[in-house]
């Protein structure tokens, strides 16, 4: 966000002088989407408890980052496009942060969770045993 | 408007064959041209974030059932498929390289890597589906595996059939819209000045490398 003005100022000259270092900077780009990949691969099988989630999503997001500011040029795009991307990107996390304040603050009754549920017996794994279901259907 | 523009970029003006009648300079028209695909991008994101919501939700739930069947799908071609699908990403940044510098020839041949980059992400797609669909591990009702017992696991296999069908539906138009690119490309209809739709067509293909890189973990590593 900081060169955002610089962007703004040179938003007509897209694609006049960027050819040369062009093409080196996409397969910079590519070799750092393999390496992520690759560290994800590794670490996502290696059990870290609550880590593995958090070191997931931040390595996806970095990843993400990379494609967006490079192959698809937020980089150097007008101030306009960007706001329109970050806006969507800010609307779904209300939306997700919107849903998990709900589910935190419910009490554990009204969640489905924990086997056989007496909330939701339609969503029972088949092949569960008899006993364990709810008695009431 | 203002002739300086104009005639600082060097535009042809009137009668450019590529310059709709509304607009006074090509530049202004990529603008306007690349504006609106950012909001349908925004779209799509928030499109997927429906489904991302879904999957944290389900698995807030379904913790275990998330784990197991998680390690019942194929991590080597979930692997393979990221690796196409990122390889595929730089083959369109540089067919766009390539028409900007007026190489034609290099960027329908980068146009159809990219393309068979797509058609491969889509065979070991559907190698992985034919699996899923013998061993019983499908949605809702239809769940019928014995070896997965945690209760929740038919939710996780909804959201994953969901969320990598509406991904491979998203394949699919991101290569029909490459191979109209080609088509154009191949006519020779694009050249150093005028290339936005090869631009577009890539930055389209890279949303579906976007919704990927996080498909992959949380379906295939979580």
């Amino acid at each position: 966000m900081a060169n955002s003005a610089n962007a703004t100022n040179n938003d007509g000259g897209h694609g006049h002088g960027e050819h040369s270092h062009g093409i080196g900077r996409y397969i910079a780009v590519w070799l750092a989407l393999l390496a992520g990949t690759a560290l994800t691969v590794i670490t996502g099988r290696i059990d870290l408890g609550a880590g593995n989630i958090v070191l997931a999503i931040t390595i996806a997001s970095i990843k993400a980052t990379l494609v967006v500011l490079f192959f698809m040029h937020m980089i150097d795009t007008p101030a306009a496009n960007r706001i329109v991307f970050v806006v969507s990107l800010v609307f779904s996390l209300v939306l997700i942060i919107g849903v998990f304040g709900d589910l935190w603050t419910r009490n554990e009754m009204s969640l489905p969770s924990g086997a056989p549920s007496t909330l939701a017996p339609e969503i029972q794994v088949p092949g569960t045993p008899a006993a364990e279901r709810p008695a009431e259907h | 408007m203002s002739s300086s523009e104009a005639t600082a970029h060097a535009a042809p003006g009137r009668g450019d064959p590529h310059l709709a009648h509304h607009f006074d300079t090509q530049d202004q028209q990529d603008g306007a041209v690349r504006l609106g695909m950012w909001l349908f991008l925004g779209t799509e994101v928030l499109l997927f974030a429906g489904l991302f919501l879904g999957y944290t939700v389900y698995r807030h739930f379904f913790h275990e059932a998330f784990h197991e069947c998680s390690r019942a799908l194929s991590l080597p071609l979930g692997t393979l498929n990221t690796v196409i699908l990122i390889t595929s990403s730089l083959f369109v940044a540089l067919a766009h390289v390539a028409i900007k510098q007026d190489k034609q020839k290099q960027a329908a041949g980068l146009l159809v890597l990219t393309i068979l980059c797509a058609l491969a992400f889509l065979v070991i797609k559907s190698f992985e589906y034919a699996h899923k669909f013998e061993v019983g591990e499908l949605p809702g009702k239809w769940f019928s595996n014995p070896e997965i017992t945690a209760p929740g696991a038919n939710l996780y296999f909804t959201v994953y059939f969901l969320a990598t069908g509406l991904h491979a539906f998203h394949v699919i138009v991101g290569m029909s819209v490459l191979a109209w690119v080609l088509k154009g490309v191949l006519k020779g209809k694009y050249g150093p000045r005028n290339n936005v739709a090869v631009e577009l067509g890539g930055l389209y293909w890279h949303l579906v490398d976007l919704v990927w890189i996080f498909l992959f973990p949380l379906l295939y590593l979580i």
